[in-house]
């Protein structure tokens, strides 16, 4: 068992949590957005990791990788358009005070 | 250990450590170059397991986001310098045990699963390139075009999303 690819799956793993920890624990969505952004990057050094330890002639790997990066871009695009039409509406961007369509 | 071993564990580290510091922080600023940090630290990560294209392009795009999202801390958050030491968050307990709890399942499964033979080498920098450009407009052609009429409507939508409306001016006003 190669450790270089256990070492980058840990690392990918680490990146993971830790998105985790902060999307769910940010009531900003800037902050909300930072954590999402992490959890993309655990995933892409995942999909590197198995490009370049189990298919490396194999270019669908990378491809995936550029789809997520695409995916991340795309993500804040939308995501900074909806925090400056919220923002300009009520002048916070809290998640906590989004309670509009509450029940 | 070989250098390949050593770097990518040196820059997942990083990679790692730089995205706690985002949240441990309390300067927004500070978060978004921390954030920033951690990103190169991955784009390195990649060039050290030999996807060149993929590292720089990461490096590239990740400072520039970055550097945007920066600016989007200092126009909406309430203090960015982070001299008030405000704490904006909420059900840390629980974010915390999901964070690990998802840490210790990933890390079970990159330990206990048995990955099969494992590539010792991998093509030289112009052939990945080559590769990736015949697969991007080959094989993969329906997913980059739907990607990028995805990202064309994002644009769109993100540009009607965020324009301000502007009043007309009525009949007596004028």
């Amino acid at each position: 068992m190669s450790p270089e690819l256990i070492i980058a799956l840990i690392s990918g793993a680490a990146l993971f949590g830790v998105g985790i920890y902060g999307a769910l624990s940010q009531t900003n969505l800037v902050m909300i957005m930072m954590g999402i952004e992490l959890i993309l990057a655990g995933a892409m050094v995942n999909l590197v990791a198995f490009w370049r330890y189990l298919h490396p002639d194999v270019a669908a790997g990378q491809m995936f990788v550029l789809i997520i990066m695409t995916v991340m871009a795309i993500e804040m695009a939308v995501g900074f358009a909806v925090a400056i039409a919220r923002f300009r509406a009520i002048g916070s961007v809290e998640m906590e005070e989004a309670t509009e369509l509450k029940g | 250990m070989t250098a390949q071993m050593f770097f990518i564990g040196f820059f997942g580290l990083a990679g790692v450590w730089f995205g706690i510091v985002v949240f441990r922080t309390y300067s927004m600023v500070r978060s978004a170059l921390a954030l920033l940090f951690s990103q190169t630290a991955l784009g390195a990560m990649f060039l050290s397991m030999q996807a060149e294209f993929l590292g720089v392009l990461q490096i590239m795009m990740m400072a520039t986001e970055m550097s945007i999202m920066a600016i989007f801390m200092v126009m909406f958050m309430m203090d960015p310098g982070g001299l008030g030491e405000m704490d904006m968050t909420h059900q840390k307990r629980l974010s915390l045990g999901v964070g690990i709890t998802a840490f210790v399942s990933a890390v079970a499964v990159a330990v206990f699963v048995d990955w099969g033979p494992l590539a010792t080498t991998a093509p030289d920098a112009v052939q990945q390139t080559a590769d990736l450009g015949l697969e991007l407009l080959g094989r993969s052609m329906l997913i980059f075009e739907t990607a990028g009429v995805t990202i064309l409507t994002a644009m769109i939508a993100a540009t009607a999303v965020a324009i301000q409306p502007v009043k007309k001016a009525s009949c007596h006003e004028s």
